[in-house]
């Protein structure tokens, strides 16, 4: 009452004096002006640390991967429905809201990254590694929707196909698609910055060197570039700082895995990375074959020969009687890889093998490491003397076992399809149907009425 | 030359000129006065009976006049009043009128300040608070729901304590909140009904701990000239609630009590078991498969040919209604009291759901000396809502969704099932509670500097505490090693308002009498989180004190603050101005300016001014209508003016930064808001001209009103490129503008008034024409709801239906066929073919009311009603469209099985790929979802019968009443999925703008019957 009664006697008889203007200033509690927010190293790595903390959250949490997977041909979707079904069925629209809020931060990397680029005179000693943080968190944003979002490398002989939007600026304007040829182009021009930037050392949650050849590798692979896919792959595993983990257990653990070149650290009562992979594929906890990853007879018969360690490492008949499930993520619990060892090493395999020559023998080299892990032992090791079309039958083959439930066979069925023009999905797609590509928000379109909407059709 | 006729006349008069003068007069003089608040009546008319020779009262009633000595009896008529023949027995008269049938008299309560109706130049709605009580509504807002023309009430849906939607002449916004400001005694009270999100598929209603027993009356403002004083709130009009206070005399006490039972109004009617399966295989086939077809959840055949679990059953029950109010009023030289208690508690038709209101308030009003007198008033109300998961959250919702009648409840070894929805183990393993306490209390000081002029200064607080407290069993959290989870998240809301008035009554003369008001406010709202709290227990926090206690204290050692910055903070700070002028006791005009400051908008555009002007002629009082007997009251009104609307969340304008958790043990930092430094108010050009009749002895009343508003600078929260990775920012749309237009008309007809039998029949009807003119260019998915299918398109009214339509069945293979864009037939969903076709406006609203009396007895009703518009069932998709794990409507029953049928649905599937082009369940939006909205309810029916006091003298009662009274006994619809009074709880505003006749798994509305007796002794 009396804050009142002063407020009255004393404050605003003329209610535009300067008393009143600050009576009428209600800036959010706790919130912070641009220029307050950012002036130095600590608040740009921030920044940088908030997009980390959503990308794990809200990404690659493990709604990307369910994404890819839902797109691709290992899982079972007869029950899928709502969202999943519609992706599931390849014909996604220009609405489905967990398709488009994952489409919104996926480019929130790419929004921070931008940030600090405009904000990088404010750093000082720090400045070459923040500002190689930023370049790769644009890197990420790009590179991950135009996966989805895209017809792949390949499409169209000079790639000139509509790609996606890159955002270059922080400013909030409307979209406008750039051609997957620019996308691509960005995206390398900002890892090899981010390459040069970055530092050596490797603390899981960072973006570091390694990192960032890693995307390279993975980048210049979908492009079906081998030499410089092999260049960079080869680089991240010379540099002796990661190793193939001799357990299937640890690849998804906590601390044990050593694998993890970019990735996401459990931290209790702080960071729990991997959430969705949980919800959507855990198998031991609220199952459900409405909802969650269960595999198709065909891709279980293939996954589990006799002899493979995956088979009872990774799956069960009996958690979820009726239904093929994975139990890879079945943890309360876990590290999350955005890029691991493993598929480094499959990449390196697989561009040598395509590269040929004195590469050959590193692919062979690189096949049996995981095949001696594979089926635990060299039972199924591959002849040194092997044709490089074995091994690169053999790499693909793998890449699928090893690679389950991490959304890795859709970029496979288009980067094959885009090699070689034959289409291996098993659900009888084309790997250059439109239904691969993701339709954009419909918001994209309300924000820019001439956006150009990819083809919706399927890939019936 | 002078004409004959002429010669005639004046002849004529100079012949009566000596009868004139030759006769002896006398001078009476008199006070006329109110009979019921002994207010002076100015105006009123005094003949000597049997003579034209007559006068008017002045402003303070009193009036002199010579009349011919032989005059016996004067006639008093004044407008609103039964004419009354007075004796002349005494040279100084004192006569009270009493009130007619209509209400011109009765006085009005305007913002700032009160009028009589007749002096009144707006449009203001009253509804008397003996109204609200009849019925058990969730919250006094929806008893309004029919009783005053151009408001529009859904009831939110028949959960316990649940908010209505209510919108006043129209929908004025998209992007925001289109509700009215709530004002109780001159407080505009927090009123958002998602304080707490949409958690569990509900809104949060905070006027639910309102006690409706201790509201005298609701003023309904509705054009610039009545809610323009309210300036940048004013748009979306403005309810004034207004509480009892005491009465002069002896202390009265007033008992009320209801019980009663509360039951669903309308339930949709979906398949059993067997006929789902029978449906599943079909589609199943139909797809082209052979064997079983595979069941969701889990079951096999076998098992799921066991159940036939009526989940809706499960859950669902007959409610209890008990409620107890006691209020007490008495009077003296020095303070007028009224306090008031109230208990209740409304069971609703749901298990587990109830809410229970308890409630205090204390009213006093001091004459400290003549000329300075005080208010003092204070309210604590305390509603406790038993709460359950309602529509997408589950609950009644999963019966209505995805809880199959083919699931059981239990497994065969008596565990729970869990495969699928299982929200029998839901209810039954978790306790949700809400608490809410709130207090609003005010101190008024009022002083009559000199005569006529009185400054008023108002201080107001109104408190508000939010408990959410939700317990888990270990079984519903799969974790046996803890005996259960108490959860507990506390919100807190403070609104403090200031305001300083001067209101100078000057009565040049008796023909000139002016009102002058001046005045500034200002106001301060926010609100805080109080620290969430998880603990193991077996008991929710609310049984478990001490570990609630523990747990702060151990929180105390931490560096967790216990209080959230304070969120949502807004500030106003305002000058307004108001001049009444009454000319002759018919002219009246009025003039009003608020100028507004306000924290939501930009630096450069904090200020605005609200003018408004209005004009009324009473037309009655003119000369040449003397003559029109029939006619007792008719009075033009016109108005014009600006308001605004402001009703955005705080902080928009800034581009934000902050802090947020750790990541890897180091600090973060996350933009917050896009910032729109030019962010303003959306603004509305008000127009309003209304005809206000009353005749035939005052047996027929009523009022029929034009209104036309113009709203601009629209408010928008969408439509910005996602790519930027922000979902949404306000702007204010350029050359943006919806119109509102429409006529109102209420109609009151007393058929029979005798002494013992009495008989009325009334009603109102609105017709409200809603039109987006511009959104500058945006298109129509720049705002609504993916999934709500309602968007805004230029040229259709804010809310329109965007779907592709739907031609129907093919007899031949049984496959949908639907129109494109051009109107060709077309087999291939595609979304591309939406198009404008329906609307969730309605053509018109209304009730109609009969009130029937006999002796004691009175029966009454009220009849609502929409016609036209439409409803958009969302949850069809699944319920009657493609077969999913979803329960199937009966409707669906009508589909096509083989060549030659003709259906109203077509062919079964599980595969969305079967109707080509439609990608999915939910983006089936099309017309075979889409209902007319018509419908007509019996919203009340009571009986009651009032004792003759003579009878109760003895037992030392003053009056009693007993009632018995039901609420939404009959509905007639076409709409075949359940209750067509519907307001889905979208806590989105866009979505609440656009989409009150969108459901999705909404509750039915409750039905009730309760028995009621009032007692004043």
């Amino acid at each position: 009452m009396k804050k009142i009664i002063y407020s009255l006697l004393v404050g605003c008889i003329m209610i535009n004096a300067s008393s009143c203007n600050k009576f009428l200033e209600r800036k959010p509690s706790g919130a912070f002006t641009e220029e307050e927010a950012i002036k130095g190293d600590a608040d740009l790595q921030g920044l940088i640390n908030g997009a980390y903390t959503d990308y794990s959250n809200k990404v690659y949490n493990g709604k990307f991967q369910w994404i890819e997977d839902l797109l691709g041909d290992q899982a079972n979707g007869t029950l899928y429905t709502g969202d999943d079904g519609e992706i599931f069925k390849r014909k996604t629209s220009i609405f489905g809201d967990y398709k488009n809020g994952l489409y919104t931060d996926v480019y929130r990397p790419a929004y921070i990254g931008n940030k600090v680029l405009e904000n990088i005179g404010k750093a000082t000693t720090a400045r070459n590694d923040i500002e190689g943080q930023a370049y790769y968190l644009r890197a990420l944003t790009h590179f991950d929707a135009v996966r989805i979002w895209a017809q792949p490398w390949g499409f169209t002989a000079d790639n000139s196909h509509d790609g996606i939007v890159l955002r270059t600026t922080s400013s909030i304007t409307p979209g406008q698609r750039s051609s997957v040829k620019a996308a691509y182009d960005t995206i390398i021009a900002d890892l090899k910055k981010a390459e040069n930037l970055l530092g050596d050392a490797v603390t899981l949650g960072y973006a570091n060197k390694w990192a960032a050849k890693a995307f390279l590798a993975k980048v210049y692979f979908l492009q079906n570039d081998f030499p410089n896919a092999f260049a960079y792959a080869d680089q991240v595993i010379k540099s002796n700082k990661f190793q193939l983990d001799a357990s299937y257990a640890n690849r998804f653990s906590i601390g044990l895995s050593k694998e993890i070149i970019f990735g996401f650290k459990f931290i209790d009562n702080n960071l729990y990375p991997g959430g969705e992979l949980r919800n959507r594929y855990r198998s031991d906890v609220g199952f459900s074959a409405q909802g969650r990853f269960h595999v198709t007879d065909q891709f279980y018969t293939a996954a589990t020969t006799a002899g493979d360690v995956r088979a009872a490492a990774w799956y069960s008949n009996t958690l979820a009687p009726g239904y093929h499930v994975i139990t890879k993520y079945n943890k309360n619990n876990f590290d999350v890889a955005a890029i691991g060892y493993t598929e480094i090493k499959l990449i390196r395999a697989e561009a040598a093998a395509e590269t040929g020559g004195a590469n050959l023998a590193i692919a062979i080299t690189d096949m049996n490491e995981l095949l001696t892990r594979a089926y635990g032992g060299p039972s199924k090791n591959l002849a040194a003397n092997a044709l490089a079309a074995t091994v690169i039958s053999a790499a693909r083959r793998e890449r699928e076992l090893e690679l389950v439930g991490e959304g890795n066979r859709i970029q496979e069925i288009k980067r094959i399809g885009a090699r070689t023009n034959t289409n291996i999905d098993r659900r009888g797609g084309r790997w250059n149907c439109p239904g691969l590509a993701l339709q954009f928000p419909i918001s994209e379109q309300a924000a820019n009425a001439s956006f150009r909407m990819n083809q919706e059709g399927g890939c019936d | 030359m002078m004409p004959k006729r002429s010669l005639v006349g004046i002849l004529t008069i100079l012949l009566c000129l000596p009868a004139f003068t030759w006769a002896q007069s006398k001078t009476v003089t008199g006070k006329i006065t109110d009979a019921t608040n002994g207010i002076p009546v100015p105006g009123a008319s005094v003949t000597a009976k049997g003579s034209k020779t007559g006068t008017s009262s002045k402003a303070d009633g009193s009036f002199t006049l010579t009349i011919p000595g032989a005059t016996t009896t004067l006639t008093i008529s004044g407008v609103g009043y039964e004419t009354q023949d007075v004796p002349v027995a005494a040279d100084v008269i004192l006569i009270s009128l009493k009130a007619a049938p209509s209400n011109l008299n009765e006085v009005v309560v305007i913002g700032y300040g009160t009028q009589r109706r007749r002096d009144v130049t707006g449009a203001i709605a009253k509804v008397a608070g003996e109204k609200l009580t009849t019925i058990a509504a969730p919250s006094f807002e929806a008893a309004l729901q029919g009783k005053a023309p151009g408001v529009q009430v859904i009831q939110g849906s028949g959960l316990a304590g649940s908010g209505s939607v209510i919108r006043i002449r129209g929908i004025a916004s998209i992007g925001a909140g289109a509700d009215p400001l709530y004002v109780v005694d001159g407080i505009p009270i927090i009123a958002d009904a998602f304080l707490r999100t949409n958690s569990g598929g509900m809104n949060q209603n905070p006027l639910a701990s309102l006690n409706p027993n201790d509201i005298e009356s609701i003023e309904i403002l509705k054009d610039a000239a009545a809610a323009g004083i309210y300036g940048s709130r004013g748009s979306n009009g403005v309810i004034l609630i207004t509480t009892k206070r005491g009465k002069s005399g002896k202390p009265s006490f007033n008992y009320n009590n209801k019980i009663g039972i509360s039951t669903y109004a309308n339930r949709p009617d979906f398949v059993s078991g067997s006929e789902w399966l029978q449906l599943r295989q079909e589609a199943w086939e139909n797809d082209g498969n052979t064997g079983k077809a595979p069941l969701p959840g889990g079951v096999t055949w076998e098992q799921a040919q066991k159940n036939n679990t009526d989940w809706w059953d499960l859950l669902t029950r007959t409610g209890f209604i008990n409620e107890h109010s006691l209020s007490m009023t008495q009077g003296n030289k020095l303070v007028k009291s009224f306090v008031g208690a109230t208990y209740s508690e409304n069971q609703s038709y749901l298990k587990n759901n109830s809410y229970t209101r308890l409630g205090l308030r204390t009213n006093f009003d001091f004459t400290i000396t003549p000329k300075f007198k005080a208010t003092l008033s204070a309210a604590y109300n305390r509603g406790i809502n038993k709460r359950v998961p309602a529509a997408w959250a589950g609950g009644l919702g999963d019966a209505m969704s995805t809880a199959l009648p083919i699931y059981p409840v239990y497994n065969d070894d008596k565990t729970w099932f869990t495969g699928g929805a299982n929200p029998v183990r839901r209810m039954n393993e978790t306790i949700w509670r809400n608490t809410d306490h709130r207090l609003i209390g005010g101190l008024t000081l009022d002083y009559e500097v000199i005569k006529g002029l009185n400054v008023r200064v108002n201080g107001s607080y109104d408190y508000l505490s939010g408990i959410d407290d939700q317990w888990e069993s270990s079984n519903w959290i799969n974790d046996n090693t803890k005996p259960g989870i108490a959860k507990r998240s506390p919100y807190r809301g403070k609104n403090w308002v200031a305001s300083a008035t001067a209101t100078y009554n000057w009565n040049l003369n008796d023909d000139n009498r002016f009102t002058f008001l001046a005045g500034t406010e200002f106001q301060e709202k926010s609100f805080i989180n109080r620290v969430y709290v998880e603990k193991n227990s077996d008991r929710p926090f609310y049984k478990n004190k001490a570990l609630y206690e523990h747990a702060l204290d151990s929180i105390k050692q931490t560096t967790t603050p216990l209080n959230s910055p304070a969120f949502n903070a807004e500030t106003f700070a305002s000058v307004f101005g108001r001049i009444n002028y009454v000319y002759k006791e018919r002219y009246a005009f009025q003039a009003s300016v608020r100028r507004d400051g306000s924290s939501k908008f930009g630096p450069d555009k904090k200020y605005g001014v609200f003018p408004s002007v209005s004009a009324g002629w009473t037309i009655s009082q003119e000369e040449f209508m003397k003559d029109l007997t029939f006619i007792n009251f008719l009075k033009l009104r016109a108005s014009y003016g600006l308001t605004g609307n402001s009703n955005i969340p705080s902080g928009q304008y800034y581009f934000t930064y902050y802090a947020g958790g750790q990541y890897n043990t180091a600090p973060t930092l996350y933009p917050g808001n896009v910032g729109t430094p030019d962010l303003h108010w959306e603004e509305t050009q008000n127009t309003d001209v209304a005809v206000e009749f009353a005749g035939w002895n005052n047996r027929i009343t009523g009022e029929l009103a034009y209104y036309h508003k113009r709203t601009t600078d629209l408010l928008l929260n969408t439509a910005i490129s996602p790519s930027t990775s922000f979902g949404t920012s306000f702007r204010n749309v350029p050359g943006s503008e919806i119109l509102n237009q429409g006529i109102e008309l209420s109609l009151n007809v007393k058929v029979v008034n005798k002494k013992d039998l009495t008989f009325s029949v009334g009603g109102n009807i609105a017709k409200n024409y809603n039109e987006l003119i511009s959104l500058g260019g945006l298109s129509a998915d720049a705002a609504g709801g993916g999934s709500n299918d309602t968007r805004v398109v230029t040229g259709y009214p804010v809310g329109t239906n965007y779907l592709v339509r739907y031609y129907g069945v093919d007899p031949n293979d049984g496959l949908p066929i639907w129109y494109d864009k051009t109107g060709k037939l077309t087999k291939t969903f595609s979304l591309d073919n939406r198009m404008p076709v329906g609307s969730v406006v309605p053509d018109f609203i209304g009730g109609v009311n009969h009130n029937l009396t006999w002796k004691g007895f009175e029966f009454t009703s009220l009849w609502t009603f929409t016609i036209g518009g439409n409803i958009y069932d969302g949850s069809a998709k699944r319920q009657d469209g493609i077969v999913t794990d979803w329960v199937i409507r009966r409707d669906l029953l009508d589909h096509w099985r083989q060549p030659g049928d003709v259906t109203k649905f077509p062919r079964l599937t599980m595969n969305t790929g079967t109707y080509n082009g439609l990608s999915s369940e939910w983006q089936y939006n099309s017309t075979m979802f889409l209902y007319d909205a018509s419908y007509l309810r019996l919203r009340e029916v009571s009986l009651g019968y009032r004792f003759d006091p003579k009878l109760l003298t003895r037992l030392h009662v003053k009056g009693a009443r007993v009632f018995v009274t039901g609420m939404n006994l009959l509905t007639f619809t076409k709409y075949p999925g359940g209750d067509p009074e519907i307001a889905r709880d979208f806590e989105n505003v866009t979505d609440r703008n656009l989409s009150p006749n969108i459901t999705y798994l909404t509750p039915p509305q409750q039905k009730s019957w309760v028995l009621g007796l009032n007692v004043t002794f």
